[in-house]
């Protein structure tokens, strides 16, 4: 009953569809719809936890699936939105690479991963893609909080790594203990919530929340 | 001395230990009750506190190494700390000058402001100079050392001021560059031994590889030398020393620096046991450098505070000859010798404690008093602070190694045993040691120089301008804390067997052998012919100014004394700038040595006619000062040229810093797989 997981590779597939929401959000603009792709990779983090759990039948997978679905593609998002209307911006400024390079660059980071984890780890063992994904997917965080200027954006760039180191520590053990990914959860609520209070006040007092007009704070 | 140890042999060694902390701890924190009547039994404390551990010390010199305390807090990370002979003795020469400084303190800081905060500092400040003494472990040992740095910094920077704050930098700076030299050596030790106490790292040093000793003694005489101040490391003590308050001056030049010696002959003579012979070799050879630096620098110094410091430059090196003939000696196997050296060094290391520590404290009266550091503003002192002066005095001739005060005994001995490295069986045992003797020599003569001078300058002849006009003497705590500290000059001096009964222990735990006896009041030294009775000296110098004065009142016949005016060439009057300065003093010493010196003068001469009538004439001189100029500064400006290349990767772009994380990132994806 369970094979139709293996036969199709479903779970390549989620992944691979993580991977690719990740680089979709090189060529966004709108951060309304850099929102809706977040909330699209952490549906499908979520769905692959389920998934998981379903093959392997760990009830505390239930339960990180259904937490990740709850604060990674509800909440948060909503938080988000809200930041965003109060601080009445809807794109993101020009970035500091074109879209097409910024989307090569993505690509090549990709492939560095491929290259450098040819052998992989495979702890546990359903999926020789996902580690790869996961690593790929943390870069281009990075990446995207390193060519956007807004800080919104750039928040999202952070979840987007966050998505990922979520899935690296999945793919390797199995996901960690409830009480830890709970923790990991809580914390980057707060983390968002913070950051979105700090963008309203930059916003606030420097007329501008773009964080290149904040070289001046360096000692 | 063991009868009396009798008395209180019933009593745990470690209680003196306790006594001791609690005095000084309750001390530091009255210091912080924000009430003005408490503040006065600070020092009181301070004084029993030093009671407390100078008996401590007593306890040390006589009986085996002993654990004092110990409290483990993992299974590598434990204080601990334990006496031997050799941290015994340290601990007397820090408690006789923390008993004197604590009394002079009472009064010196009467006016002061900032009270409770210099109180809480200097008690922390004593109780880390014991703890780095004590010390058992590298971990204990290195806290002790860091907090000793810290405090003392607090300390240097007290007076809030841009000078103060650019001497604590300077200080910071260099105690650092010393400390990572300390740390790295450690490090060396526990890598090598895998062990941690220093009774265990002794036992097991003989397994080092030879390499590493030598590296080991390099790093100890660096990282030690720096708190010390060796020549060329000594940039700070100069700096340092007269900004901090003058009872703090005088704790770090009396026995701070000492911990500097401590370390070097804990390490490189106790725990490392026997080097080659080249140890002592360069330890005699940046002995003798830095003492004749050290003075010839205080001979051109016109501030009586940095001339108080270059004098301890000198002293370190005077006391370096002892140790560095020592570990000669000890590579050689001549474990007599060895002793008499090194007790040499230790005596030094005694007495320097001692009138450096008078030194500053008259030099702090003379500051409270006159406003002013400049020796060329004083003059005619001591009609108006007789104590003082006479305090003073007696400072000045220790340091210049006259008998029959004590800074005679321990220069006497350095001299015996420099000269008796021709008993050691290589050439250049035989040769660098007695030339060391020569440096010594030079540098006895050139601090008597400078000391007259100081002495005369500041206290003798006329006012020389309005800071002398109303000046009082100090308070009578003041001037008792000095007596006591004068006291002790004389009677180091004239009962040295007392004196080397204290440090012989402490010699004998490094070389196995006593090499002086005494026998009331004459030392011999063992395995030579040489002797010496100071209460002879004193005896004969009586006697011979007695008769001379008899002598002179027979031949000449009862005179009457007539008072009238100096001679003075015809000009009206006599002013006081007509005295001889400081700088016309010791003009001569600066054209002999003008090599050294690099002397530079700028004579402005404007005329009414000339060349017949001056109208102005401006004089400016000043030496070079060579290390600051050509070692320091060169260094400063490349390492802030690098500085300013550095400086463009912090660019303050968020953007960038994020570049960074993920170039890292990459990097060792790619590299570490």
């Amino acid at each position: 009953m369970k094979n139709w997981i293996q036969v199709f590779s479903v779970i390549d597939f989620i992944s691979v569809g993580i991977l690719l929401t990740a680089i979709a959000m090189n060529a966004l603009k709108r951060i309304e719809s850099c929102i809706k792709d977040y909330t699209f990779n952490s549906l499908l983090l979520s769905l692959l936890i389920a998934i998981v759990a379903f093959m392997v039948e760990e009830t505390h997978l239930y339960i990180a699936s259904i937490v990740t679905l709850l604060s990674k593609g509800l909440l948060i998002p909503m938080f988000l939105r809200k930041i965003v209307r109060q601080m009445k911006v809807t794109h993101d400024a020009e970035p500091y690479i074109s879209n097409a390079l910024s989307l090569t660059i993505s690509g090549i980071l990709v492939a560095v991963v491929y290259a450098s984890l040819k052998e992989g780890i495979f702890v546990t063992g359903f999926s020789k893609n996902v580690l790869q994904i996961s690593i790929a997917v943390i870069l281009i965080g990075l990446f995207i909080m390193i060519t956007r200027r807004k800080a919104v954006t750039q928040v999202i760039g952070l979840l987007f790594m966050e998505n990922g180191l979520f899935l690296a520590g999945f793919s390797l053990t199995f996901g960690m203990p409830t009480i830890i990914e709970l923790g990991v959860l809580f914390d980057m609520l707060m983390g968002v919530i913070i950051l979105g209070i700090f963008a309203v006040q930059i916003k606030r007092y420097f007329a501008s929340a773009d964080l290149d007009k904040l070289t001046i704070l360096k000692g | 001395m063991l009868y009396s140890l009798r008395i209180f042999s019933k009593i745990d060694p470690e209680n003196f230990l306790y006594i001791g902390v609690l005095f000084f701890l309750s001390g530091a924190v009255i210091s912080l009750v924000p009430i003005q009547k408490v503040k006065n039994y600070i020092y009181i404390l301070s004084v029993l506190g030093s009671i407390g551990f100078a008996l401590l010390s007593l306890y040390l010199l006589f009986t085996l190494p002993l654990n004092l305390f110990s409290l483990p807090i993992s299974s590598i990370f434990e204080f601990s700390f334990r006496g031997d002979a050799i941290s015994g003795f340290f601990v007397l020469a820090i408690s006789i000058l923390t008993l004197a400084v604590s009394i002079y303190s009472i009064g010196y800081t009467k006016e002061m402001g900032g009270k409770g905060l210099m109180g809480f500092l200097f008690n922390i400040f004593i109780l880390s100079m014991y703890a780095v003494v004590l010390s058992g472990n590298i971990v204990t040992f290195i806290m002790s050392w860091e907090t000793m740095s810290i405090v003392s910094y607090f300390l240097v920077t007290f007076d809030r001021d841009e000078k103060s704050a650019k001497a604590g930098l300077v200080y910071a700076v260099m105690t650092q560059i010393g400390t990572a030299f300390i740390i790295a050596l450690f490090l060396i030790l526990y890598k090598q031994t895998a062990s941690m106490n220093f009774s265990d790292i002794k036992t097991l040093s003989t397994q080092i590889p030879e390499n590493i000793r030598h590296l080991i003694f390099i790093f100890s005489i660096i990282g030690f030398g720096t708190k010390a101040g060796i020549i060329p490391l000594h940039t700070w003590l100069p700096i340092a020393h007269p900004a901090a308050p003058s009872n703090i001056s005088s704790l770090m030049s009396g026995v701070m620096i000492k911990t500097g010696i401590y370390g070097i002959i804990r390490i490189c003579m106790d725990i490392l046991g026997q080097g080659p012979e080249w140890w002592g070799i360069s330890v005699i050879v940046i002995g003798a450098v830095s003492s004749i630096i050290g003075v010839m620098y205080a001979l051109m110094e016109h501030d009586l505070k940095r001339l108080l410091a270059y004098h301890s430059v000198e002293n370190i090196g005077i006391i370096l000859l002892g140790i560095g003939a020592s570990m000669m000696f000890k590579s050689h196997g001549l474990y007599t010798l060895s002793s008499i050296a090194l007790i040499a060094g230790l005596y030094h290391v005694l007495n320097h404690g001692i009138f450096k520590g008078l030194l500053f404290l008259g030099a702090g009266s003379v500051m409270h008093a006159t406003h002013t550091k400049n020796m060329e503003d004083m003059g005619g002192l001591l009609k108006e602070m007789p104590y003082t002066g006479l305090f003073f005095l007696v400072g000045s001739v220790s340091i210049c190694a006259l008998p029959p005060f004590n800074g005679f005994v321990s220069e006497w001995l350095t001299y015996q045993s420099l000269l008796l490295g021709f008993k050691s069986p290589s050439v250049v045992s035989k040769i660098i040691p007695p030339l060391g003797g020569a440096a010594l020599a030079l540098t006895g003569a050139l601090a008597a120089a400078c000391f007259v001078k100081a002495f005369g300058i500041s206290f003798l002849g006329m006012p020389r301008s309005k800071h002398v006009e109303d000046v009082k003497e100090s308070s009578p705590l003041m001037i008792a804390g000095m007596g006591v500290l004068a006291l002790l000059c004389l009677v180091f001096g004239i009962f040295p067997g007392f004196a080397v009964n204290l440090i012989a222990p402490a010699s004998f735990a490094v070389t196995g052998s006593y090499g002086i006896t005494s026998n009331s009041g004459f030392l011999y030294l063992t395995e030579t012919s040489a002797g010496l009775s100071p209460m002879t000296i004193l005896f004969t110098v009586v006697i011979m100014s007695i008769a001379t004065i008899l002598f002179i009142r027979r031949l000449g016949g009862k005179r009457k004394i007539v008072y009238g005016d100096s001679w003075d060439c015809g000009i009206p009057a006599l002013t006081p700038r007509m005295q001889y300065t400081a700088t016309a003093f010791t003009k001569p010493i600066r054209m002999i040595f003008k090599r050294i010196y690099l002397p530079r003068r700028e004579l402005k001469v404007s005329y009414i006619v000339k060349p017949f009538f001056v109208k102005s004439i401006k004089y400016s001189g000043e030496i070079t000062p060579f290390f600051e100029r050509y070692i320091y500064e060169p260094v400063t400006v490349f390492t802030h040229k690098i500085a300013g290349k550095v400086r463009l990767l912090q660019s303050g772009s968020l953007h960038l810093y994020l570049g960074y994380i993920l170039i890292t990132l990459i990097l060792l994806l790619i590299f570490g797989s």
